[in-house]
This record gives structure tokens, sequence and C-alpha cells, in this order.
């Protein structure tokens, strides 16, 4: 059983993953950051983190998809929960990822900027309190 | 539009038999694929399979009317081009027809050399009508791909400010932290303010600028102000300017702010991606009706695959050293635009870990008040091109 639960960050924009991780860590989490897809697969294989935030426009258009679609492959990651934080479309209201989604399903979309708080609840419901 | 082409194919229906055989004869020895139909029913069975570039139909057939095969087809394909055959007594039909949208009409009886005129003049129609189409949809998604792009580059920094903010309102930070995200804040907000500046030069340039303000402008003296306004930078960054430029003789006919925003994209960059201790020189001279300047950084230069992007929109390096560095991804696109809109050229000479040298020629403009003959002699000036 690990001391505190895991977070891994992928975001290109070094400003965003440090707020981002500053309140998680605040908040008693452990947050690694990856700011590009290639390193955010390193990072996910190297330390199973409990769950992953992931950005999808990064050096790519889709960056963050192929991410997560090469995150899924390993076994041991299949079911990691996966954020999606994302500027694509502001308007929508963060939202579950519905069962039909894909690799992506169960999983949850935000909206970039994201209400921390917002986040945080969700992140806790998901993985549980840090332990 | 990629592969063997093949040779165009064209659809002729006719009911009378001497006429399909001397039409496929025709459009076979013109090296085109040729297809004949006894009636409409068939014709458009044959088009449907087909997809021919042409069809060529009569109008007066037993079964269903050229004048219905006419909308059939097109209904199978818009671009299609049509034309109808017709007898001395139906012009007023074949007028009708091409309200409907038949491309031209051919009366009976015909030449070989009539047909062949027509169709060649057909084909050519249908592929300028293929070709435009093809823009058209490449313009669009261009579009559509840019308003996208530019909406994630603006909103990026955005962002990043935003969840600062956010944060620093649910956390008590210590001050330092405070003092530092502050200044990214800043940063950042910057950003945003250089991509809408730059997007507006852009908007500028494109809207005809240069067209319209067409002024007499000293390049040296542009140049100058410009080294003279980024000395303190330069200093910062542990690195020399040096102008290499002759007095009052570059001159060019443009619009002043575009050509400061060029030589400003310019310096700034040779600044930006050079190295502690490196040297930023410009070096001006009128060569053959030209105004040649270049920049030349001591900088990381420019891999050679990046080379020919160098001048795409929102196009950025992708190395880890450049990455660190700030830029809209914009300036030195404007900085092509500028010149192109001018009748010049700009190109790039670059060595990775040693510099590189971007080369702006522009046409000169004729300076009535100096001497006849100075100018316009390059190996006169002193101060001339040395690289």
């Amino acid at each position: 059983m690990r001391e505190r639960k895991q977070i891994l960050i992928v975001d290109d924009d070094r400003d965003f993953a440090e707020a981002v991780a500053c309140f998680l860590e605040a908040n008693g989490l452990m947050v690694f950051r990856a700011h590009d897809g290639k390193e955010g697969i390193k990072l996910a294989k190297m330390e199973r983190p409990d769950l992953i935030l992931m950005d999808i426009m990064m050096g790519e258009r889709t960056e963050g998809f192929f991410t997560i679609q090469e995150i899924r492959r390993d076994p041991a990651l299949r079911d990691v929960p996966i954020f999606v934080l994302s500027s694509f479309c502001t308007r929508l209201p963060d939202f579950e990822i519905p069962s039909s989604g894909g690799w992506l399903a169960h999983d949850m979309f935000f909206a970039k900027p994201v209400d921390m708080v917002q986040l945080m609840e969700n992140i806790l419901q998901r993985i549980g309190k840090p332990g | 539009m990629s592969g063997p082409v093949a040779s165009p194919a064209v659809v002729v229906i006719d009911d009378d038999y001497a006429m399909r055989l001397s039409c496929g004869k025709i459009l076979t020895k013109m090296g085109l694929r040729a297809e004949t139909f006894e009636d409409g029913a068939r014709g458009l069975e044959g088009v449907a399979k087909l997809k021919p570039d042409m069809v060529v139909v009569d109008l007066k057939m037993p079964g269903i009317s050229g004048m219905e095969v006419l909308s059939r087809v097109h209904e199978i394909d818009p671009q299609i081009v049509i034309v109808v055959i017709t007898g001395y007594a139906t012009i007023d039909t074949a007028v009708q027809a091409m309200k409907c949208g038949a491309y031209d009409f051919l009366p009976k009886p015909f030449s070989p050399d009539e047909l062949r005129l027509i169709v060649n003049r057909g084909l050519e129609r249908r592929r300028l009508g293929l070709e435009s189409q093809c823009h058209e949809v490449e313009r669009a998604m261009l579009t559509r791909r840019f308003v996208t792009f530019v909406a994630h580059q603006l909103r990026t920094p955005l962002v990043a400010v935003h969840q600062y903010l956010n944060v620093m309102q649910h956390l008590d930070q210590s001050p330092a932290k405070e003092h530092e995200w502050i200044d990214r804040c800043l940063i950042r907000i910057e950003e945003l303010q250089n991509l809408i500046a730059d997007w507006l030069t852009l908007a500028r340039v494109e809207g005809g600028a240069m067209l319209k303000e067409r002024i007499k402008v000293d390049l040296s003296q542009i140049v100058l102000d410009i080294l003279k306004a980024y000395q303190e930078t330069a200093t910062a960054e542990g690195v020399s300017l040096e102008a290499r430029v002759p007095e009052s003789s570059l001159y060019v006919l443009g619009d002043r702010n575009c050509l400061s925003v060029l030589f400003d994209n310019l310096i700034a960059n040779a600044i930006k991606y050079n190295k502690p201790g490196g040297k930023v020189t410009i070096t001006g001279a009128v060569s053959a009706g030209e105004v040649v300047i270049a920049v030349a950084d001591t900088g990381v230069g420019i891999p050679e695959k990046y080379r020919p992007f160098l001048f795409d929109e929102f196009f950025r390096v992708k190395d880890e050293s450049a990455k660190k560095t700030a830029g809209t991804g914009l300036g030195l696109h404007i900085s092509k635009r500028i010149v192109s809109e001018m009748g010049g050229t700009i190109h790039v000479e670059s060595q990775v870990g040693a510099g590189s040298v971007f080369w702006v020629r522009l046409p000169a403009a004729h300076d009535p008040e100096a001497g006849i003959g100075s100018q316009n002699d390059a190996g006169a000036e002193t101060n001339s091109n040395s690289r």
C-alpha cells in the first residue's frame, strides 16, 4: 500500500501543470508531471499512477488521444482512471464519458480552465481519500 | 489527384446506330475512353457505373427524353459536362437544355471537327470545374483548421493565467511562490498580447496594406532604430549588436510599419536564438537594383529538416533549446508575407550550432536626390556585404 495516492499530469503548458500540481500536492496527493505524450507514457509505465490528468492538443493536434491509447495498451494501466483536461470545447460542461466512449469509457472530461475544487472532489471520488 | 491519370471518359447516348458508331470512333481516336448507349435508361445506368467526365446525349429519343437524361445525369454528378445533340428543328429545345445545365449543343448534322472541338472544350471545362471544386474544399478546410488552431493558441496563455488565479484563490502560498506565479501570469499575458499584435499585422499585410501605402523608406534608419530599441535586451542576453549599413542609400517603396515589423522580427529572432557572448550583424547594400539586407547571428542554428517549414504559419522548431524560447510562431510567416507583397525574397542559410543568416532582397527605390550611379554600385560601398 502506497503512502500517498499518485497523480500523473500530462500537459505541454508548464504553467498549467504547475498550478494544478501545486493544488493537488497541497491537498495531500503526490504529483508527477510530463510535458508531452512520450514522457507521459514513460512516467505512467514507471510510476503506475492512481489517476492520470491528460491534455489533448499538445505538440500534435490529438497527441493526448494517442497517448491515452498507448497507455491503455499496457495491461497494468488498462483500468487507470484518466481525466481529459482540454480547452477544446469550453462551452461543454464537465461530464463523465459514457460506456460507449471506447478507450475513454467511464473517464471524465473537464474544460480548461478547471475548477480545482471540483476536480479535486472528482479525483477523490475516483481514487479514494489520500492515504 | 495522384497516381497515373486515366484518359477522360465520354458516354454517348443516341438512338441512331450510325451516330453512335461514328461518335465512338472519333472519340476513341482522340485518345478518350468512349462508351455508347442506345437509349436513356441504358445510358443512365452506364453513367452511374462509369462516372464519365462528359455525356453527349441526343435530345430526341424514344423512351426517357434527353431532357430528363440531362437532369438525371446531374443528379449522379453535377460536375459531369453534358453536350446535347439536336436536329435543326429543335434549336429552341437546345436552348432549353442549356438552361437545364447542358454545357453546349451540337446541331445535326455535324462534322467530326465540330465534335472534337466541342468535346475538347467540354473536357477543359470539366477540368477547371474539378480544380476549383478542389480548391474550394481545400480552402474551407484550411480556414477551419486555422480558426481552431488560432483559438487554441489564444486560449492557452489565458487558461494558464486563469488556472494560476484559481489556485491562488483557494491556496495560501508562500509569498515567494506567489511572486513567481504573478511573474508567470504577466509573461503569459504578454504572450497573448504578442499573439494578437502579430495576428493583426498579418491581417494588415493580407489586407493589402503594402499596396496602399508605398512611400520611400530608408531601411538603414529602420535597422538602426530597431537595434537601438533592442540594445538593452541584447546586453542582458550577452549578445552584441552590429550594423554595417551605408547611410542614406538603402531605399525601398513600402509601408514603414510593415518594414519595421519585418526587421524587428528578424533581429529579435537573431538575439533570441543566440548564445551568450554571441553576435548579431546586420549588413546592407544595394546590388543590381535590389536592396540586400542580411541579418546574421551566431546562435543555435536551424536543423535542415525544419528549414522548408520555417516560414509557415505557426511553425516552431521543436528542439529542446527552442522550446524554452517564447514565440508566437507567426514572426517569420509575417516577414515572408511582407517581403513577398513587396516583390522581394527572403531566404535562410544556417549551420547548426554556428548560426543563421536571413537574407532579404527588396526592389530598390530610385533616389532622385542622390548622385546617379553611386547608389546602384554595391562595389563602391565601403560597408558592402562581405559575406
